[in-house]
């Protein structure tokens, strides 16, 4: 046993030496902890956008240049999340090997089932900040994590042929973990199943389709257009009328309208992270879906 | 200048070259083709229009846009002849800038473009018609077409993308209303540096209206300068890499081919000069992301300073006795400061100070050297974003102009303006 693990050492030593790692760069924290999970050691993995960032919102910087710059694998959650920065970063980084359609660009969003996707004959940007491919923040259900997984170890395994098996292993044990939480995670949402919750953006469809939650109004009256008086009118009348006791949203969302509507009602404010890295106890992906379970399922004080 | 011409056309063979040599042969299984222009147009570019007008008011005696004319030290708008003759200054009550259409699109995997047009009352102008290589190898890019040049920051941004309605007074007064925006080739380099180091060569033209002009006179000759005729050289410097906060310092430097036609007396006589006009300096910018949601708490500071020396040659004149040969010399320069703090979700303010001539000085030939002051600016803006496309903005400029021998004169300044952005989601730079 002593001795596999040392000649398996030596084999990732000598890959490590002879090729040097992989340099990865994702631009969400989730994916990459996702990516983490499936490289380990044979992989270095900077995530562009901080887990206390909204992905949508940041700007094309020199820093995100230089992360760019010497990746070999670049992967991108994708349905335009990122679209008012992603290009200038890439071009700015004159890394040709992480343009879309290469091998060293990976769009995460291939192969989950996408939700929300608007009717192109009516789509306006009067419909507020949305997405023409679909709702982008799939990867709050655990489920598309697993095509997500797939996916990355599919395309290490293309560009680092020599641990090809070792990469699809780790996406498959990533699956299995998935499949042995999600029993736990259905089991500890089952009282909220069928009921009702508010959502400040709307970011969390994929999690509560994937565990039967209905969201009945978004404190948005659009997506990236901030609560107004009328509209918080509207969501006291809704959480009355169905008797909703959750308010959910992320850290970057200012409290105060939650509050307001809770102060007039009987539900109350849960505030959970999307991304890994914003909480110290969702330093991975699964321990991150983990702490949404815990927080929503949490008595309030 | 011929040399230019002929290694320019090297380079750009070789770049092409390697350009060619980056294609990968990517394997077809799983591998996304889009290009973020949103999965509606597939290969149509990316199309977009910005409207971008406001409502104006001055009040000084004689219009502001011809006094800026007058500023000692920074007069001399009206020599020469180019296309760009059409007035920019505003005009109290309603304006439209322009209507900007947009085109991108990648072309094909070795290049991609953008074609600008600035449509206004007047007519329309090409703004931008550039392709940008995409496949250079070690950290290099091409840039070849009509387009702004990336020297110094506020230079290479579009009008309806300033934290101001209008531009630094020491752009606006040497470089004039389109700033730096010219026909010619650019190579940039992305040093290979544990930090951002970029460095820009550019050859424009050489056709500013203001700056950089090929003149004509009457009754004088000039030689006339063959193109390019003008360099550009920068350099940016991204040292540190905070989580949510940017720093970023630049160098910038170039020198040109200028002349100029003098009338003076009642005749008026004809003076005509040639020579080269430079410019350099450097600008600072700091951006911080507070990760609240519409912006809110997020700031941006950025300065600029820019020097020009001017250092022409009479060659020829209808008047006898002019010293033909002896030199008219200026130097002025000028900057800026700005800032803007997202003090409510979507809401910004922001104070900007402008300050031109702490150097400033002519010399013509045969007089004494002339020292002229400064001038100042001072604004404060207000500006709501009800959305990622639209824009309302308020401002209020006052401003002590140094007009020489009519002494000074402060102006107030008011806008309200209006940016609307049809069409595709627009990326920016830093």
């Amino acid at each position: 046993m002593l001795k596999k693990t040392g000649i398996l050492f030596l084999a990732l030593t000598a890959s490590a030496i002879s090729f040097g790692k992989l340099n990865v760069v994702t631009t969400t924290s989730d994916l990459g902890s996702i990516a983490e999970t499936i490289g380990g050691d044979l992989i270095k993995v900077q995530s562009i956008a901080t887990g206390n960032q909204d992905p949508h919102h940041l700007q094309a910087r020199p820093k995100y240049i230089i992360m760019a710059r010497n990746a070999d694998l670049w992967i991108r959650t994708g349905m335009e999340l990122e679209i008012g920065w992603e290009m200038p970063v890439i071009n700015g980084s004159r890394n040709r090997d992480i343009r879309p359609g290469q091998l060293g660009h990976l769009d995460a969003s291939k192969h989950i089932h996408k939700l929300e996707i608007p009717d192109a004959g009516m789509l306006t940007r009067a419909m507020g900040d949305v997405h023409a491919a679909g709702n982008p923040h799939y990867l709050t259900d655990p489920e598309n994590a697993k095509h997500v997984a797939a996916d990355i170890a599919g395309r290490l395994a293309l560009l680092d042929p020599e641990n090809a098996d070792t990469y699809r292993k780790n996406a498959a044990a990533f699956s299995d973990k998935i499949e042995e939480k999600m029993t736990g995670w259905k089991q500890k949402l089952e009282p909220m199943k069928g009921k009702s919750i508010v959502t400040y953006h709307k970011s969390w469809i994929y999690f509560c389709e994937r565990f039967g939650i209905d969201i009945a109004i978004e404190l948005e009256p659009k997506p990236g257009v901030p609560p107004s008086p009328a509209h918080l009118t509207r969501v006291i009348q809704t959480v009355e009328a169905d008797d909703i006791e959750i308010i959910l949203q992320e850290p970057w969302y200012s409290t105060k309208a939650a509050e307001k509507v809770a102060g007039k009602t009987g539900a109350h404010v849960v505030t959970a992270p999307i991304f890994t890295g914003s909480d110290p106890e969702a330093d991975d992906y699964i321990a991150l879906i983990d702490l949404i379970v815990k927080r929503l399922t949490e008595q309030p004080e | 200048m011929n040399y230019l011409n002929s290694s320019a056309m090297v380079v750009a063979g070789t770049l092409l070259i390697f350009n060619a040599s980056a294609q990968d042969t990517a394997e077809a299984t799983g591998i996304t083709f889009n290009d973020s222009t949103g999965a509606l147009r597939a290969f149509n570019p990316a199309v977009s229009a910005t409207i971008d007008m406001f409502y104006y008011n001055e009040d000084s005696a004689e219009g502001l846009s011809h006094m800026k004319e007058e500023v000692a030290g920074f007069g001399g708008h009206a020599h020469g002849e180019d296309e760009h003759d059409h007035d920019h200054g505003y005009e109290n009550g309603f304006n439209l800038r322009h209507l900007e259409l947009s085109f991108y699109a990648e072309v094909d995997n070795y290049f991609r473009a953008q074609a600008i047009a600035a449509v206004s009352e007047e007519g329309a102008e090409i703004e931008e018609a550039w392709a940008e290589t995409t496949g250079l190898p070690w950290g290099l890019q091409a840039k070849a077409g009509k387009f702004f040049s990336n020297f110094g920051y506020i230079n290479a941004q579009h009008a309806h993308q300033w934290d101001f309605t209008d531009q630094p007074l020491i752009y606006e007064l040497t470089l004039g209303s389109h700033g730096l925006n010219d026909k010619g080739v650019q190579v940039s380099w992305l040093a290979p540096t544990p930090v951002y180091l970029l460095f820009g060569a550019e050859i424009f033209q050489g056709d500013n209206e203001n700056m950089y002009v090929q003149a004509e006179g009457e009754n004088v000759d000039l030689p006339e300068n063959d193109g390019p005729r003008l360099g550009v050289g920068w350099v940016k410097l991204a040292p540190f890499q905070f989580d949510n906060s940017e720093l970023q310092f630049g160098l910038f430097g170039a020198s040109g081919s200028h002349q100029e036609v003098h009338e003076e007396g009642a005749l008026p006589d004809e003076y005509a000069y040639d020579g080269d006009n430079m410019f350099f300096g450097g600008d600072i910018v700091y951006k911080y992301n507070s990760g609240k949601a519409y912006g809110q708490g997020d700031a941006v500071v950025q300065a600029e300073y820019f020097y020009r020396d001017k250092d022409l040659d009479l060659k020829d004149s209808t008047d006898a006795g002019a010293p033909i040969g002896s030199a008219l010399t200026g130097a002025q320069d000028g900057y800026y400061i700005q800032g803007t703090y997202g003090f409510l979700p979507r809401w910004r303010a922001g104070l900007r100070w402008d300050q031109v001539g702490l150097t400033n000085e002519e010399q013509e030939p045969g007089e004494a050297k002339e020292e002229f002051g400064d001038s100042w600016r001072a604004s404060a803006m207000v500006d709501f974003r009800p959305s990622e496309f639209s824009q309302i903005r308020f401002q209020v400029n006052n401003g002590d102009y140094d007009l020489g021998d009519e002494g000074t004169e402060n102006v107030w300044e008011a806008f309200v303006q209006l940016t609307f952005s049809l069409g595709a989601h627009g990326a920016h730079s830093f």
